[in-house]
């Protein structure tokens, strides 16, 4: 059974129609890249699929659960789906331990030190075991974006949502995040990426997906893709970000 | 003229008793304000359907008429449309509550929407419902923001207490007024009144000025 499947999705901002007809599915373990220029829809399709966006129509199911049906809340599906942001957003009263130990207390009832113990393995498995007590205020903007994904494994989500985590970094941090996240693709996390790090899709992405006012227009292999694009406009696009 | 000490001296005890007074409808006025501007403003802040409306009119009506005037209804026309009749004293109180609670609300709803929507996203993204997503991140950011402005707030909450001199609640500035014509000394008296007052208000800014120090505004 597939991780995600998603049919006939589509989002309007009012009058303004952001994703047309969204047909989607992915496989647990796919690592996939989407990428686009901007105002193509491909953050809006993120937050749909973890419904901090409400669909205006279509279907969305996550692991099995269908949105709106019994046992599948917009809770339910969240507590499965991890999300990274483009502005970390961590929480700032928090130490980089509480941000991570949160969920998982409260939306998986562990006891707090069962939550300290496992946001002590998060931190260590994106090396910042040293950073623990810090204040988001205190932490460099490429630990801070370490921190926010290690946050979002704690609730153990079955996929992981990454949008655009590099963007808001200065180039010499960007290079630390990406590791991080090669590291959970090579653990084979399931993760949908939108990114314009275009060598970064080359070498894990295990499916590219581009898109184009609000539409999928191709979804394929990456290196294929790349290496040959099959239209003028992803030809055109990739000139512009691999400068 | 020459400043006449012992008049004040002698005026001290009744002083005293007056800023007393003055110091009770101000804790209870504000005490009442922050628990009414607190649910307004969530109220305000969450959209909740027809209760944002009757908070609207309320806020509206509070800070569209002078205080002497609100005073003056809660003593004098009450009990006149209602058969409620209240002392100077609860009149004082609930009217300060009243009043103040209209401008809380105003600053629990600014600080509640100044909050950063990306943690909004990132709360509801781990799967926080939203009373959790309240009780964890926006409340506790948001109450920081409110502490400068409530300073505020609080300050002129205790010199509006003045006001209730006109429905004769012995509070300090009535004290003033009978003790200016017991002793025919008005700058004496005025003096020392004001010099209670600047005292009170000081106490509650640095009150204020130390719970801003713990908390670090974020």
């Amino acid at each position: 059974m597939s991780l995600i499947h998603c049919a006939r999705l589509s989002k309007h901002f009012g009058e303004t129609p952001v994703l047309h007809d969204i047909d989607l599915t992915v496989e647990a373990g796919e690592v996939v890249v989407i990428v686009g220029p901007s105002g193509s829809g491909k953050s809006t399709l993120l937050r749909c699929l973890n419904v901090l966006e409400p669909l205006t129509s279509g279907t969305l199911e996550v692991d099995g659960k269908r949105l709106g049906e019994r046992g599948a809340s917009k809770r339910a599906i969240r507590r499965e789906t991890g999300m990274v942001f483009q502005q970390f957003n961590l929480f700032p009263h928090m130490t980089a331990r509480e941000n991570i130990m949160l969920a998982p207390r409260k939306v998986r009832g562990l006891s707090r030190q069962q939550a300290h113990k496992l946001a002590d393995e998060l931190l260590a498995r994106v090396g910042l075991s040293e950073r623990a007590d810090h204040l988001p205020s205190e932490l460099s903007g490429g630990q801070q974006q370490r921190v926010a994904i290690a946050r979002a494994l704690a609730v153990n989500p079955k996929v992981m949502l990454f949008d655009e985590p590099t963007s808001a970094l200065d180039p010499e941090l960007r290079g630390e995040v990406l590791e991080v996240m090669k590291r959970l693709a090579a653990d084979g996390m399931t993760m949908l990426i939108v990114t314009h790090e275009m060598r970064f899709a080359g070498e894990v992405a295990s499916r590219l997906i581009f898109m184009d006012h609000g539409r999928i227009v191709h979804d394929g292999n990456p290196r294929d893709l790349l290496d040959h694009p099959p239209s003028e406009r992803f030809a055109d696009f990739l000139g512009h970000v691999r400068v | 003229m020459d400043f006449r000490w012992d008049v004040v001296w002698n005026a001290l005890p009744q002083m005293v008793e007056g800023a007393q007074l003055t110091a009770w409808i101000t804790l209870l006025g504000i005490g009442g304000g922050m628990i009414i501007g607190t649910l307004c403003g969530l109220v305000l802040a969450a959209r909740v359907p027809v209760l944002s409306w009757i908070v609207f009119v309320y806020v509206s009506v509070i800070r569209g008429t002078p205080i002497v005037v609100q005073a003056m209804f809660i003593y004098f026309a009450l009990p006149l449309a209602t058969d409620i009749v209240l002392s100077g004293f609860v009149a004082a109180s609930l009217c300060l509550a009243m009043n103040a609670g209209a401008y809380i609300t105003e600053i629990v709803r600014g600080a509640v929407q100044s909050i950063d929507p990306g943690l909004h996203d990132a709360g509801l993204a781990l799967g926080l419902s939203y009373p959790q997503l309240m009780m964890t991140i926006v409340g506790p950011l948001a109450f920081r923001r409110t502490i400068p402005p409530l300073g505020n707030q609080f300050i002129i909450s205790l010199k509006d207490s003045a006001l209730f001199l006109v429905i004769g609640v012995a509070e300090l500035a009535q004290k003033g007024e009978q003790l200016t014509s017991q002793t025919g000394r008005a700058l004496e008296i005025w003096t020392a009144v004001a010099v209670f007052y600047l005292l009170m208000t000081f106490t509650l800014a640095m009150i204020m000025r130390l719970i801003e120090r713990r908390l670090t505004i974020l």
